[in-house]
This record gives structure tokens, sequence and C-alpha cells, in this order.
């Protein structure tokens, strides 16, 4: 179990090659961490009863079978695949960014994470789509859960090139016309964006009646501003460079993203979107965690 | 002149400004820093440009701020490092102007403390050394050594710093004390000798150990008034500057007396000494070592306990095997101040003492003649082989007074002598001259007149401490003795002893005495009616006393057939007799007795060659004294006693004679009580030693603390530089 468990640390999944790999380690060490079968009551459809025997989960237990017969029967649904995930990779220049702490950049914490989810997915036979974008969509991969997919789905996140400028609006406006059939949509994103042109855009997901989760991924660079020697910071996605004394920005700084972030923060509860923020330091057990209870939300 | 304060600002080490250019460096360390940058690629740039954006003024007047403390703590602690100063004076400074510096050195003997390996004295004297050292060039110099009585070492301004160190370096100090009010006045006298000696400005500096007994002059009030007044004036002309050596108040053991029980010293009997040994510390001192000598040999060793600010007796006794002069002393064990550790004693030790009877009414019977009670009294056991005589007197007739050498007397008692002719007023002269007694008898025989022309200053000779007037008798009654409460030391043993007979010895008749205006003369004892009945009085080096009545049987009334006195019959007469010889040879003993400063000398009979005087003082130095010549004798005189210790005289022929003198110190000045430096007068400026080690310079004693200052605005600033550095960079929400 420990063996297994250290791969949701990104440290060690950074000595990993090949997000297939990763991805692998990533989910059987989780399944093997939470001591609960993924494979069971995520479906929709009921299938019959069982009696209760010491150590099952309570939860599942029939209370009016209890009512009528005093007897605890537990509920066993079937399997279904009717749920579809879409990822929503941002693969802006942005999300290059790794700091020299940090074990993996925006990017390769999201892959990872995207990767690591696909895998789940398709092992519990739902469907999963991915749609790389920047400041336009890249990559488009319909919704599939053949296992095979996950190969596709993989290397298209590979071969993603992140250089140019993030519009997060105007991709999710077309992507919440484009993906017809509802789902759970997954934005893996660090954000750097218009945020109230982006709250429109996840606005119109949740419109369509998407469930949406946004998976905030940040450096700690950019949570915590570690300078402390006189440092150019160049810019990136166009932006200008800015040479400054960090210890005397260091507060303003933080000041200006906290703000930037309590307005994301605040966008996505108004919209009933989950948030969830990632450092790229974190271990990964976080992103599938959440994924999983928004997966739980939508079977209730 | 009217003079208005001027302030002149300076710095004690200007050199040390060239490190202002150091005030630069955070400047420079700030534009270094500015060009050395790393870079990095920032994703989250559009939030670093907004806080940029809005904090940019902030940023920089923080930044401003920063580099305004640093640089001002590196100009600061730079400023403190080359001592500034202010200086308050009292006449107009023009930089560049030459400076008269009048150095003032304690010379009391407190001065020889000695707290560590250097007294106060040498201290003082380093300092005042290091003052001409550091002193511009086109000053000068003058040396005061504030002694009792002061002397001006070099009075004329010296311009030549190195003779001028070596007349400090040659300083001794002396064992007396410090006279400020007169060290004032040679001051005051220097500044007015250099007034035309181009050095508008003047600066007095007192190297002192600030003693309350030097600092504290205890003056009459005219002689207070002059003193305030002469402080104003000096204070006017010149900046008057106090150095305290050695800031710690000394604990001090001091021997403060001696004197021997016997007022005179035969071979025949022991002689008892007592010394007071006086504790000027505030701590007690227990088991203090004492050792007694004699003539420089050891004879007993005690130890002594004195609480403090109190003193203890201590005593011993010692038996002189041979006749002549002696030196008893008492030593102390050591303390910090040796000075006042010795005490001497200078005795005369005599195979007995010899006492010439002058009978002035002879008679062939036993007891008949008018000396011989007298001499009965003196040596009462005369004729007692077991017992040693300790006087020796001798009965002469009135004739005989000149042809006897009565150097060889130590006291002569002149007992009914009708009158004295001119050479015998001079040869009792003589006698007091030497330090030797007389004593007087009265009776029938006596003339009052002659007395009075010849003896009692009408001549130009005083002999007696009083002149003779009238007889007073009455019929039927006899006068009776009043002690006077028993003041004078002559009736110290009666006090308490009434069977001793004294207050009802009965006098028919005796002269009335009346004491001359402005004498020193006592009266020891007095009549019932309150006329004088023993007059003495310290006339040159010796005693005179004059009795108003008979010392013998020989005068009787013709009228009542009764004697003038029965009191040589009576039990007061012996003690009587002997104290009145004590008291009259006591001078021989105090004069070979004298304080520091005192001079030593005495009267010689006239001879025809002048015999060579040579003097041998403490330090072993020889020194060779002229003898000064009058009419009737000759006198040596030595004023030279401003040390301590035992001096020798040699006498050479014909007298060929040793003497030994003792010079003591006053022991007030042994008090080491300091004078705090703000009970000083205002005139005075106080060098505060707290502040500067003794490497500093004095010179800058009368700087104001702006170093200090300085140094509390650098740790002011330094707080703020890491407080300020902190708030703007560090400090996290």
């Amino acid at each position: 179990m420990e063996s297994n468990l250290k791969f949701l640390d990104p440290q060690t999944l950074a000595k990993l090659q090949g997000l297939e790999l990763r991805a692998r380690s990533i989910v059987e060490g989780y399944v093997s961490g939470v001591h609960r079968s993924p494979y069971h009551g995520f479906s929709i459809e009921f299938a019959e009863h069982r009696e209760y025997t010491q150590g099952d989960d309570l939860r599942y237990v029939d209370w009016k079978v209890f009512g009528k017969t005093d007897k605890f029967y537990l509920k066993q649904y079937e399997e279904e695949t009717n749920l579809v995930s879409y990822m929503l990779i941002d693969t802006s220049e942005s999300m290059r960014y790794q700091s020299a702490d940090a074990p993996l950049s925006k990017l390769e914490y999201a892959q990872c994470i995207a990767a690591s989810l696909s895998y789940l997915i398709l092992q519990q036979q739902d469907s999963v789509g991915l749609v790389t974008f920047d400041k336009e969509i890249r990559s488009l991969v319909r919704a599939s859960s053949n296992p095979s997919h996950l190969k596709q789905l993989l290397h298209v996140m590979e071969n993603s090139r992140p250089e140019r400028k993030t519009q997060t609006g105007p991709i999710f406006h077309d992507l919440a016309e484009r993906l017809k059939r509802r789902g759970l949509v997954l934005i893996l994103s660090d954000l750097f964006d218009d945020v109230p042109a982006m709250m429109a855009g996840l606005k119109h997901f949740r419109h369509r009646r998407h469930e949406v989760v946004v998976f905030h991924v940040l450096d700690p660079a950019e949570l915590e501003f570690p300078f402390r020697q006189t440092t150019l910071f160049r810019g990136m996605e166009g932006l200008p460079d800015v040479l400054t004394d960090p210890r005397a920005l260091r507060r303003a700084y933080l000041d200006e993203f906290g703000k930037f972030l309590q307005a994301v923060r605040k966008g996505c509860r108004a919209q009933h979107v989950d948030y969830v923020l990632l450092r790229t330091d974190q271990s990964l057990e976080i992103a599938l965690s959440s994924y999983l209870a928004s997966r739980m939300n939508r079977v209730k | 002149m009217l003079v208005s304060p001027l302030v002149a600002f300076g710095f004690g080490n200007i050199l040390m400004l060239g490190w202002l250019a150091a005030a630069a460096a955070p400047i420079l360390i700030h534009l270094w820093n500015k060009r050395r940058y790393r870079e990095v690629s920032w994703a989250a740039i559009e939030y670093l440009l907004s806080a940029m954006r809005k904090n940019s003024r902030r940023m920089r007047i923080e930044q401003w701020l920063l580099l305004l403390v640093r640089t001002l703590l590196v100009a600061l602690i730079v400023l403190a490092v080359a001592q500034p100063f202010l200086q308050q004076m009292g006449l107009n400074f023009v930089p560049g102007q030459r400076t008269l510096k009048v150095l003032v050195i304690d010379g009391s003997y407190s001065m020889g403390y000695k707290p560590t390996d250097k007294s106060r004295f040498e201290r003082a004297k380093q300092k005042a050394a290091q003052i001409v050292e550091e002193s511009s060039q086109g000053d000068a110099f003058t040396l005061i050594l504030m002694a009792s009585p002061p002397s001006v070492i070099v009075g004329t301004p010296a311009v030549e710093p190195r003779d001028f160190l070596e007349e400090i370096e040659n300083l001794k100090l002396l064992h007396g004390g410090g006279d400020l009010p007169a060290t004032l006045g040679q001051v005051e006298q220097v500044l007015k000798a250099a007034e035309h000696a181009g050095l508008a400005r003047k600066e007095v500096y007192f190297l002192t150990d600030l003693g309350r007994n030097s600092w504290v002059p205890d003056l009459k009030e005219a002689e207070a008034d002059d003193y305030r007044q002469r402080v104003a004036r000096l204070s006017q002309e010149a900046l008057l500057v106090v150095v305290e050596i050695d800031q710690t108040a000394g604990d001090n053991l001091a021997v403060t007396t001696i004197a021997a029980s016997e007022p005179f010293a035969t071979t025949t009997r022991e002689v008892g000494f007592s010394a007071q040994v006086r504790n000027f510390g505030t701590q007690p001192r227990h088991h203090h070592p004492v050792e007694f000598h004699v003539d420089g040999r050891r004879i007993k060793e005690a130890y002594v306990d004195v609480p403090a600010g109190e003193q203890s007796p201590i005593s011993f006794s010692h038996r002189f095997d041979a006749p002549g002069d002696h030196f008893v002393e008492v030593r102390l064990g050591p303390d910090l101040l040796d000075i006042d550790n010795h005490r001497w004693l200078s005795v005369p030790v005599k195979d007995h003492l010899r006492v010439l009877c002058v009978n002035g009414k002879p008679a062939a019977g036993a007891l008949s003649g008018a000396a011989d009670y007298v001499a009965l009294a003196l040596n009462p056991d005369a004729g007692d082989a077991r017992v040693p005589s300790v006087v020796e007197p001798e009965i002469i007739p009135e004739s005989g007074l000149l042809e006897r050498d009565l150097t060889r007397y130590d006291c002569i008692f002149l007992c009914n002598v009708a009158q004295f002719t001119s050479n015998e007023a001079r040869v009792l002269e003589g006698v007091l001259k030497r330090g030797g007694g007389l004593v007087f008898f009265l009776g029938d025989q006596v003339l009052p007149d002659r007395y009075n022309r010849e003896l009692a200053g009408e001549q130009g000779i005083r002999v007696l401490p009083a002149q003779l007037k009238e007889l007073v008798s009455e019929a039927q009654y006899h006068y009776r003795f009043d002690p006077l409460n028993y003041g004078h030391p002559l009736l110290g043993p009666f006090q308490g002893r009434e069977q001793s007979g004294l207050l009802t010895t009965p006098v028919y008749k005796y002269f009335r005495l009346a004491l001359m205006p402005g004498s020193k003369a006592r009266v020891a004892l007095a009549f019932d009616g309150g006329d004088p009945a023993i007059v003495e009085e310290k006339i040159h080096e010796g005693r005179s006393i004059l009795f108003a009545t008979e010392g013998s049987l020989s005068s009787i009334d013709p009228a009542t057939k009764t004697p003038w006195t029965t009191m040589p019959t009576w039990p007061s007469f012996v003690p009587i007799v002997q104290e009145i010889l004590a008291l009259a040879v006591r001078g021989q003993m105090a004069e070979h007795n004298v304080q520091v400063g005192q001079a030593l000398g005495e009267s010689l009979e006239a001879m025809a060659s002048r015999p060579a005087v040579n003097v041998t003082t403490p330090s072993g130095a020889h020194e060779e004294v002229r003898m000064t010549l009058d009419a009737q004798d000759s006198r040596w005189s030595y004023p030279d006693t401003q040390h301590s210790g035992m001096y020798r005289v040699e006498l050479g022929a014909p007298i060929s004679r040793n003497e030994d003198f003792a010079v003591n110190v006053d022991t007030s000045e042994s008090d080491l009580t300091k004078l705090p430096p703000e009970e000083l007068p205002k005139e005075f400026t106080a060098h505060n030693r707290a502040n500067l080690d003794e490497t500093d310079s004095p010179s800058i004693s009368h700087r104001s603390g702006l170093h200090k200052s300085l140094l509390y605005c650098v740790l002011g600033l330094l707080f703020m530089e890491v407080f300020l550095a902190w708030r703007f960079g560090h400090a996290t929400r």
C-alpha cells in the first residue's frame, strides 16, 4: 500500500516517464489507498438486494425494506456507462510555468490528473472526452468508453504545445454549444484570464446542465511569491517584463493574486461549480477525490 | 571686559571624518543590486503588473527611506567616532588662536593614594603630559603645584613642550595638604603675568582627586568672600576645568597622633607612648598590624581593630638606654595610602633633668632659703639611693646666674630673686629661645618695677608672662586657690583629688599679676578673689611660668609675722612643682616635633664662630643650612620640610651635636572623602571621567557628550532599519 500511495506524490510521478504509466500508478495507488472498491455503488440502475453482512457500508442499507421486514438488506446497482466526462485542458503558454521547487509544470500536473481520471473513468466503463485549448480549441476528442480510447487521449495530451494566450470565455461558450450530451465537465487550467468572461463561459456550461468541476492548477511560487533578490520577471503570453525587488512587492502581489483567487472562487460558487485549487507540489489524491465526489453527486 | 560666551563645534579625531565617504556604501550597494538581477519567466505577470502599478510610488518612498536610514547610520557612526564636541568659552574664540594652558596638579598627599600600580599623583602627571602633547602648536603652558603653600613650578608660559614635560616628570608629591585659595591666587598671578604674551585664550586645568579637604576650604567669612570673588574673576578670564583623577572613594587608615605620656624622658625610667589609629574608611578594619620602632629598630608588634570612621588607641613603653635624641616611630601595616601610615616622635632623652634653682634669699638653716622647698619638691627622693633621681636640682645664689652655662639646664626656677640686670634678662631669654623653661616664684625680695622693666618687655626683653602689680594681703584673711574648673593642663592631675589640699592651701600675701594686652598667656590657677595665681605662656620656644606668691616660707609679712603662704608645707606643693616643671620643659620635645611645612630650627648661644649645620632629610639627601646671627644669639632654620619623616641635624664644632627632628603629616588630608563634581562651584567645569577611559584626551574634558548622543541615534536607527526592512520587505499578512 505504501508503495502504491507514493505514486500520488508529484515528486515520484515526475520520475515516471509516459502519461499512461503515470495514470496507472495514480489510480492503482489511489484505489488501494481508499480501501473501497470504485467498481460498486456508482451506477444509477438498481439491480438486487443482498443481505447485510458485517463490514458492509451502512449507506447502502435499504431502510424501507428494514421498515417492512426488520431485516437489513443492501441495495445493489447495475453498473452503467451512461456518464460522459469531458476533460478541458488549458494548454496556453502560462501553463508551461514550473518554478524551481515544483516537480512538475502546471501543464504536466494537469495532464497527470486528466490521464488518471480518464483511466479511472474508462475502467468504470464510462465515457470520457478531451479538449485542449488556449485562445482556441486545439484538439477535441469525442467521448468514448472504449478502453482503447485511453491511448488516443494520452497521445493528444502528450502532443499539446503550450505557446499561445488563453481566452477561456469564448472557448467555454463554444464548447458549451458543441458538447451536446450533458455530463461532467472537468476544467484543468490556471485560469489566468478575464474572470468575468470565464465565469460567463462556466455559466453557459451550467445552463446546458453540465456538471462542472474546475481544477485550478497553480504553481506554489505563484501562491507564495518566494523570490528575494532583484528579479526580471519575463512576461508570458505576450505580457511585458517586470524588473523589481520582489521583497518590496510581495505583499502587494499576494494581495492582487488573492483578489483573483477570491473572484474565481466566488464566481464558481455562484455558478454551483465545484472549485478545486491544486498546487503542483501537492498530492494528486485531492484531484481524484474531488472527481469522485462530483461523480457521487451526479449519481444522487 | 565684557565677554559673551561662544559655542564652538569641533572634532576630537578629525581624521576619522574621511570615513564619511563610507556613507555612500548603501547607495552603491543599492545601485549594484539593481544591475545584478536574475531572470525568471512568470506566468502570473498580470497580477505582478497590477501590484506594481498600485505600489510603485509607495515602493519608491520605502526604498528611499531605507537608503536614507542606512546612509545616516554609517554617517553617524563615523561622526561619533570622530568625537565631536561643543566648547563654550568665556572669551571670543577664533580658530587658530594660541591658548595658555595653566596646569594645576594637586600636590596634597591624598594624591599618593595608589589603587592601581600608579598613584593618583602619577596619573595626574601622565594626564598633564597628555594635555601638553595633544595641544596645538603655539600653545603655551605653565605649571603650578597645588600644595600648602602652592608652588609655581613654571610661571612664565613655556612654548617648548619638551622642557615643560620634563618639569612635569620631575614633580614630586609633597606630604602636605592642598591650599586651593592660595593656589587660585597663584593662578591669577600667572594669568596676569601672561597678559601681554599674545595668548588670548586661557584654560586652567586642575588635575586633582577632588578631595573634600582641599576643595571645600575651611575659611572665615571674609576669606570665603575673597575666595568666591577670585573664582568668579578667574572664570571670567579663563576656562576652569577640573579633571578628576581616580573616581574611587578610598578607604584609609592613618596614625593621627603619637605622644609620650611623660613630658620628658630620662634613662632612669620607662617612658610610655600612645598613638591613635584612625579609620577614615567606611569598612571596619580588624587585626591590622602596627609596629613600634625606636631608632629604626622594631621593638614591638601589635594588632589593632578600628571601627569605620573611628579611632583606636595603641600604646607601648620603652626605656631608653642612652641619653640624646631618639626617635620613635609607629608604623601601620600597608594600605593604599602609605604616607600617613607612619608617625614619628623625636624624644630628647637625658640622664636626668637638670634644674637650676636660683635662691634669691639665702639663709643658713635647713629649708630656710627661698629655693630650698622648691628643690626638695623637685626631687623628693633625694638621698634615697634606691630611687634613681629623675630631676637633679642645683641651688645657686642670685649672683651665680651669669656665671653658669645655662644651656646645661632644662629648667630654671627663680625663687624670690629681687631683681635682674639686662644681661641676666638676656640670658634668661636665651633659655626660652632654646626651648627651656623659666619658673618664677615671687617673695618679699622682689622689686616689681625692676621685674616689669627688665623682664616684662619694657626694655625689649620679655620673659615674664604677666606684669607684677601691687601686693595683695588682708589682715586675718587667707586666700585660697580657684582651680578655674581645672581647665588648664597643669591642674589636670588635681581634678577629683581634693585631698591633695590644693583648694585649701592658704595664701596670705601675693603680687597681683596683670596680663599684658594681646598676650597669649593663660591663667592656670587663680585666687578666690579672681586674681591670677599661676600664669604661663609659651615665649619663643620655651615656656615661662609665673607664680604670684612665694615658693618657700622665707618671706614673712612684717605686719602679721606670718609667711606669705604655707603652701611649701602643704601636700599640694610637691605635685604642683612637679607639674610646673613638666609644663616648663615640654617645649623641648615639642620643638623637635613639627608638622609638614613647619620650619626646623633653634637658637644657639652666641658664639664666636658659626658652626656648620647639615640637615639629612628622610630621603637621605644632605643639605647645608646657613646660620643667622643677631646681636645676642645665632639661629638656624630649615624651612623645606615638605616630606614627613626624621630629619637629622648635625651641628658642627664647636657645638658638635646631633639633633633629631620628627616631621609628621597633618592627617586631615588622610580623609579621602571626595567632593562630588556636581557640588563644585558653577564656575568650574567638571570633566566627567565616567565617559572617557584613561587614554582619552583631557583637552576634550569640557566637551559635551555629543558622541554619546550620536551613538544613541545610531542604536535607534539600527532598530529602525531592522524594523523598516522587515515591514517593507518581509512582513506577511
